[in-house]
């Protein structure tokens, strides 16, 4: 049965030079509040691992938490690269190895059905067969022939991360978990990982998952720690619960594009804790970005 | 009459909307894609439907969205996944018929790059990496690439992101890469699409006004020109209502 603890506690059980799946996508449902956290927690050389993380990546590869990064995609949607990752990237702080969406998401699902390599008709003639920045280039891909068919078959290797973190509608307290919109490779990612951990914007009684249980996407009987983190999200979406604050993604991109304007909005926006930042973003706003019922937006 | 006035990027979308049949299914990303597909929806092709990659199937959003999973989705879609039934399912397992690509650079057949310029392992600029790009790029029955006609990125390519038909004739199908790979280019300037055999970009219609001249300025590698290039057909006066009027209201990308 998952245990509830706190997004404190949640953020105290990674070690350092962990890899790690955090979840979120594209504007959707990325664990903000967590990487925050890490963030005020001062975690370090963590190995990041994603399809097509958003905001929360721009945001640890700020704070120089994560070192190393196996991803498909770094960039936040409608502004272009993430600010932060590029300048780490260029300025060598931060290693990449390039997969694509779904490769990564096959990868992780390797992980989580405890098979070694998946196959793959992606990737096949292009740069991202032909070239590795981190590993050899046989650690990354191996284009072999169907032993049954003789075509040529793109393999990748499995992944399961130590830890995965996502962030959900809900939860109940015995760890089952509900999401209410795309999937993107979120439960793939907290499958795959050795340690699991959901944050929720709210924790519900059992009673209310048990009642429709084809909408649980992960069982409780996998998840190891449950933490209620209201408004974790933000500034990306929770569908039925908020919607992005383009706004704000918009200010920290334009931010970011200095160190020394990535120094300020750190300061501002995410060392202090979540109750303050919420209370200086304003009752206002947060209410200009409530789901309305009838569109979940 | 007087001909309707239009911009470069209304042009654009109507001109890839066009190129979309009746009951294709797109795969779409956000910006001039979701236009094209959607303003296509609303004139020749409404048994079209569009998926996109972060789950989000047969949508039929009231507003635009900003990114590929963005809640807008939800509304009204036939169906919500995850990437391994979007990417994996439908594009890998063959319902995708025309996927839309962009890039920072793209080559004579029609190759992308969007991961990195210069220098692969010491970039000048890190770019967004491929997401769902090379995916699409390799695994769409066809995909049609959607760009500005601006000479830095019609360049060869520093790093090849999406595959287009790598080093032309035959090398695609030899890669063992799915589908038929890049069939249009459309970009402010022109209309290209690639020669049969060969796979180069070849120029099959000038915008009204543009010259080859003004297509070879802006471009580092010279596509095929054949002698006669038709202009391409101006934005009737119901494409465009519909693009501003149905499609994006707010001016959120034509804006």
């Amino acid at each position: 049965m998952a245990q509830q603890i706190t997004l404190q506690e949640a953020v105290k059980l990674v070690p350092n030079m962990s890899t790690i799946f955090i979840g979120g996508f594209a504007h959707v449902r990325a664990c903000m509040a967590f990487s925050r956290e890490m963030i005020r927690q001062k975690k370090h050389d963590m190995y990041f691992v994603s399809s097509g993380p958003t905001v929360h990546v721009d945001l640890l590869a700020a704070g120089k938490v994560i070192s190393k990064m196996e991803v498909a995609y770094s960039g936040i949607e409608t502004i272009g690269p993430a600010p932060n990752v590029r300048r780490r990237i260029e300025e060598g702080d931060l290693e990449v190895e390039d997969y694509t969406n779904l490769t990564m998401t096959m990868r992780l699902y390797g992980g989580a059905i405890g098979v070694p390599f998946m196959p793959t008709k992606s990737m096949l003639g292009s740069d991202l067969e032909k070239k590795s920045l981190m590993k050899r280039l046989e650690e990354k891909m191996a284009v072999v022939e169907c032993p049954f068919t003789g075509e040529a078959v793109g393999l990748v290797p499995s992944i399961n991360p130590d830890v995965g973190v996502i962030q959900v509608q809900r939860v109940d307290t015995d760890g089952n978990v509900q999401i209410d919109d795309a999937l993107a490779s979120d439960v793939d990612g907290l499958k795959a990982s050795d340690m699991k951990i959901v944050l929720a914007e709210e924790i519900v009684s059992t009673d209310v998952i048990r009642k429709d249980p084809k909408k649980t996407v992960v069982p409780g009987l996998m998840v190891d720690f449950i933490v209620e983190v209201p408004h974790g999200a933000w500034p990306t979406a929770m569908y039925n619960f908020y919607d992005y604050d383009q706004d704000h993604i918009e200010m920290y991109a334009e931010m970011c594009r200095t160190e020394e304007g990535w120094e300020k909005y750190k300061k501002e926006w995410v060392l202090p804790s979540e109750k303050e930042i919420l209370k200086k973003l304003g009752e206002k706003r947060l209410k200009q970005l409530k789901a309305r019922k009838t569109l979940g937006y | 009459m007087a001909k309707p006035k239009f911009t470069n990027q209304e042009l654009m979308a109507i001109c890839g909307a066009r190129l979309v049949p009746d009951g294709a299914v797109v795969l779409a990303g956000t910006g001039l894609p979701v236009l094209a597909c959607m303003l296509a929806q609303k004139l020749h092709a409404p048994h079209a439907k569009i998926v996109y990659e972060g789950g989000n199937i047969d949508t039929h959003n009231k507003e635009l969205p900003l990114s590929v999973s963005d809640p807008r989705l939800m509304y009204k879609a036939s169906a919500v996944a995850d990437l391994r039934q979007s990417l994996g399912e439908l594009l890998q397992g063959g319902y995708i018929d025309i996927g839309f690509l962009g890039g920072a650079q793209i080559d004579r057949y029609g190759n992308l790059n969007s991961t990195a310029i210069g220098n692969y392992k010491k970039p000048k600029v890190r770019l967004v990496g491929s997401g769902g790009a090379n995916d699409i790029a390799s695994l769409a029955m066809n995909t049609f690439i959607i760009t500005k006609h601006e000479k830095r990125k019609f360049h060869k390519c520093d790093y090849i992101t999406s595959p287009g038909h790598l080093k032309g004739g035959d090398s695609r199908l030899k890669a063992g890469l799915r589908g038929e790979g890049p069939q249009f280019i459309i970009t402010d300037l022109c209309v290209m699409d690639f020669h049969p055999r060969s796979k180069r970009a070849r120029v099959v219609s000038l915008h009204p006004g543009v010259t080859k001249k003004d297509v070879l300025k802006n471009m580092n590698w010279r596509p095929i020109m054949p002698r006669k290039i038709p202009e391409t057909k101006a934005p009737t006066a119901k494409e465009l209502r519909i693009l501003r009027k149905e499609v994006d209201p707010k001016g959120e990308y034509l804006g």
